[in-house]
């Protein structure tokens, strides 16, 4: 008897304890929003409304320009997303080439890690210049520039991780596959790529934010004015601290929503491979 | 009983077996020497020893996985490698080396996959060895929501389902408790009735080594030798209650003996 109350209020506890991780930040949200729309968030960084205007006021800028806010956001997230997408794949492919030709693979692998550490703020000039000539369009010239950086970032993180999903395998899986007299395609096939998976998804959970990132910097050198981080610059420049927030919270908003996105696509695959 | 020795046929004939390396430090290390053994088709070998006498390194080298330095293997005059390539080979690891993303039966059917046999083919038998090994009802789970003995059945009943002639098991139960390990026992030596394979199982486990097989060769260490062959008799079909017989004692204890004459 009292064994089932004991387990019962266990479960009790449990399900308060879920609760608490749900309530307790949001609590902790809604408090900083109370206190910024208050004023007090304001005296307490030792500032004023116009530098750090109220979230009513940010949020009603958001509807009186929300196309452009939204043509921005568009620029931003398609720039982050091509770049992730075509720096994942390059990544990926040149972790298989380490994989199977391991002398120059773990040489190509090394460098792109060299060329991802370097500062973004010297890499995003010298890609303005690199793709002067890919068109007469300054838009274009630029949508290409800064896509060529995100690439750059995310092809390292993903070409580093991947090849430590298709390197270092389960102990003795390579030799079973021996004793079949696999061949290496076959090994590459049945057991590299699989066990590579997870790897994939360590790689992008780093890789989507900072892919939002290093397209925010690179807007900030790029030659064409467009984008979120473009236009966070431009109007702090201008000292419209009101239109800047918009586009700060808007920047929030892409990085959190692909990574909630992210996170539902794993957890999907996750379910699918028993990772 | 001239008759029966006449007719027995050598599978795995080892020579004069030598098998050194260097360590990572960069010294030479002599894992085996001198290793001469006639191995009979059908047998149950147990190659029993403590660790560092090579018995690992005899069994990774008749499977083709590590390459002898002096001295040769012939299985059915061929050498390992066309053996393996023949995939005449069952290996049981230590680990149960499943893959994770596979379910139980994908486990079991992945040496037919590798081997293209038909759809048909690999479902029939994975169902098969999966029954025999009585896992039929986890054939659609994963490797994690299975124990550690499940999961070694599955190992088992993986290194089956490829037909093998020749099964190959490196210490396979040493990390299972009592309990898990002596139903394993029995479910091994039923399958190798049921199959009529060559079986060369590792471990160091004396009386594991006397139980199932047929023959222990004992090997001692520094340098790696095969000290003793001790010739088990007792009865088949093996049944547990044998562990409490006289019999079993006695070849227990002959067997311990050919490690205190040697160079333990």
């Amino acid at each position: 008897m009292t064994a089932v109350r004991s387990r019962k209020s266990k479960s009790a506890k449990n399900a308060a304890n879920a609760a608490l991780t749900i309530i307790l930040p949001v609590a902790l949200g809604v408090l900083i929003v109370a206190l910024w729309q208050g004023g007090v968030l304001q005296k307490l960084f030792g500032t004023d409304d116009y530098v750090l205007p109220e979230p009513t006021r940010i949020f009603s800028i958001f509807q009186d320009n929300s196309s452009a806010v939204w043509a921005n956001i568009k620029i931003t997230t398609s720039v982050a997303m091509l770049g992730l997408l075509f720096g994942s794949l390059l990544g990926y492919a040149a972790a298989v080439l380490g994989a199977l030709k391991p002398g120059i693979g773990a040489g190509a692998l090394a460098v792109v890690g060299a060329f991802a550490s370097v500062p973004l703020v010297a890499l995003a000039p010298v890609m303005n210049n690199l793709t002067r000539d890919v068109s007469r369009v300054a838009e274009t010239r630029s949508f290409v520039a800064k896509i060529l950086v995100v690439m750059l970032i995310a092809a390292a993180d993903m070409g580093l991780n991947a090849y430590r999903g298709l390197t270092e395998l389960p102990p003795y899986a390579v030799d079973l596959m021996k004793t079949y007299a696999a061949s290496s395609k076959t090994v590459f096939l049945k057991l590299r790529l699989p066990n590579s998976v997870p790897y994939i998804f360590t790689a992008l959970k780093v890789s989507v934010p900072a892919s939002i990132m290093t397209a925010i910097v690179s807007e900030y050198f790029a030659e064409f004015n467009g984008g979120v981080g473009r236009q966070i610059r431009e109007n702090i420049l201008l000292a419209q601290y009101s239109t800047a927030w918009v586009y700060i919270m808007a920047a929030c908003g892409i990085g959190v929503g692909t990574y909630v996105i992210l996170m539902i696509v794993r957890s999907i695959i996750a379910r699918k491979f028993h990772m | 009983m001239a008759d029966t020795e006449a007719k027995r046929e050598v599978e795995i004939e080892i020579k004069d077996l030598g098998v050194s390396f260097t360590d990572n430090a960069g010294n030479p290390v002599q894992a085996l020497t001198g290793v001469n053994l006639d191995i009979y088709k059908g047998e149950f070998i147990a190659l029993l020893g403590p660790s560092g006498c090579g018995k690992t390194t005899l069994l990774r080298s008749v499977a083709d996985l590590q390459q002898p330095t002096e001295g040769k293997i012939s299985i059915e005059g061929n050498t390992p490698r066309q053996t393996r390539l023949a995939r005449k080979f069952g290996f049981v690891f230590q680990q149960p080396v499943l893959f994770d993303w596979r379910t139980v039966r994908k486990n079991v059917e992945l040496p037919l996959e590798v081997m293209s046999e038909s759809k048909e083919e690999r479902a029939k038998r994975a169902e098969e060895m999966l029954e025999m090994v009585g896992l039929s009802n986890f054939a659609d789970s994963y490797p994690k929501q299975l124990s550690g003995g499940m999961q070694q059945r599955v190992n088992i009943a993986r290194a089956f389902s490829l037909k093998p002639d020749i099964l190959l098991m490196d210490e396979p139960f040493s990390a299972l408790d009592e309990f898990t390990k002596e139903k394993l026992h029995m479910d091994l030596l039923r399958l190798w009735k049921a199959t009529n394979k060559t079986i060369l199982f590792v471990t160091h486990n004396i009386e594991e080594a006397v139980f199932l097989s047929t023959r222990v060769c004992v090997f001692t260490p520094h340098p790696g030798r095969l000290a003793n062959v001790v010739d088990i008799t007792l009865p088949q079909p093996r049944e547990l209650n044998m562990k409490n017989t006289m019999e079993f004692t006695n070849l227990v204890a002959q067997v311990r003996g050919s490690f205190e004459g040697g160079s333990l």
